[in-house]
């Protein structure tokens, strides 16, 4: 049986300005460069814009927060792949970037959290569950890595 | 059945809460299982379609009603999870920070 982590986290060191990470994170016409291919919306906390997957459909997220240049959080429901309804009535996880000079170079800090959120007795299939939710997100890995 | 597959029929609300219900508790009516969920009976069961044909879950006849329950099969497949999710964000951090060093 897979135990459940309560996050996931990823921390990585880049050769670049804090003020370039953030703005890879938080510009639409940047973060399009990595992570959805179109972003319908604006990234400003509150708002909830629309990420578009090439060939796997649209997810609602909901931008949390943004604090330049140090910190940029979303929610949103991991690999759903036709949620285009209010995002904040379903289960969702939150994605969250803090970023840290270091010297010339910026760490970043990923961190998702919300399966440990849940009651006890349901945690596992809750999570297997969610699970669930990123398979449509495989294919845009498979793609990446053919 | 490919867990890419699978993982897609779950890629919907309604049809991740129908799954959520099922992982509580053991089968339920088609009835009951679309309680609450602003759907018709027919979308209902379009969605559970989806989730058999993934091999989610299985039907059966029940009097007037639809038995739905978890296909055990299925949940093997979500073994793997972790290291999928893993990888994902390997793969995005990658990008990003690709795109960020690039000049």
């Amino acid at each position: 049986m897979t135990t459940i982590p309560d996050t996931i986290e990823r921390e990585i060191i880049v050769a670049a300005s804090q003020e370039r990470v953030y703005a890879a994170i938080s510009d639409p016409t940047q973060i399009t460069q990595w992570f959805p291919d179109m972003v319908e919306g604006s990234l400003t906390p509150g708002e909830q814009p629309i990420f578009i997957f090439e060939g796997h459909g649209k997810t609602r997220v909901l931008i949390v927060d943004a604090r330049p240049v140090d910190y940029f959080a979303f929610r949103w429901i991991p690999g759903s792949s036709d949620v285009v309804d209010d995002v904040t009535c379903v289960p969702t996880t939150l994605v969250e970037f803090t970023l840290e000079a270091v010297e010339e170079q910026t760490k970043i800090f990923m961190k998702e959290s919300g399966f440990a959120q849940l009651p006890m007795d349901v945690a596992q299939e809750k999570f297997d569950m969610n699970s669930g939710g990123w398979g449509y997100m495989m294919g845009r890995l498979e793609t990446f890595l053919a | 059945m490919s867990a890419v597959a699978t993982f897609r029929a779950l890629g919907d609300p309604v049809r991740l809460e129908m799954v959520l219900r099922l992982s509580r508790g053991s089968s339920f009516t088609l009835s009951r299982i679309s309680e609450g969920l602003g759907i018709t009976r027919q979308g209902a069961r379009k969605h559970l379609e989806v989730l058999r044909r993934a091999q989610v879950v299985t039907l059966a006849p029940s009097g007037r009603d639809v038995l739905v329950q978890l296909d055990p099969a299925s949940l093997v497949l979500v073994k793997d999870f972790v290291s999928t999710m893993d990888k994902q964000w390997d793969t995005r951090m990658e990008r990003l920070k690709q795109f960020v060093e690039e000049d």
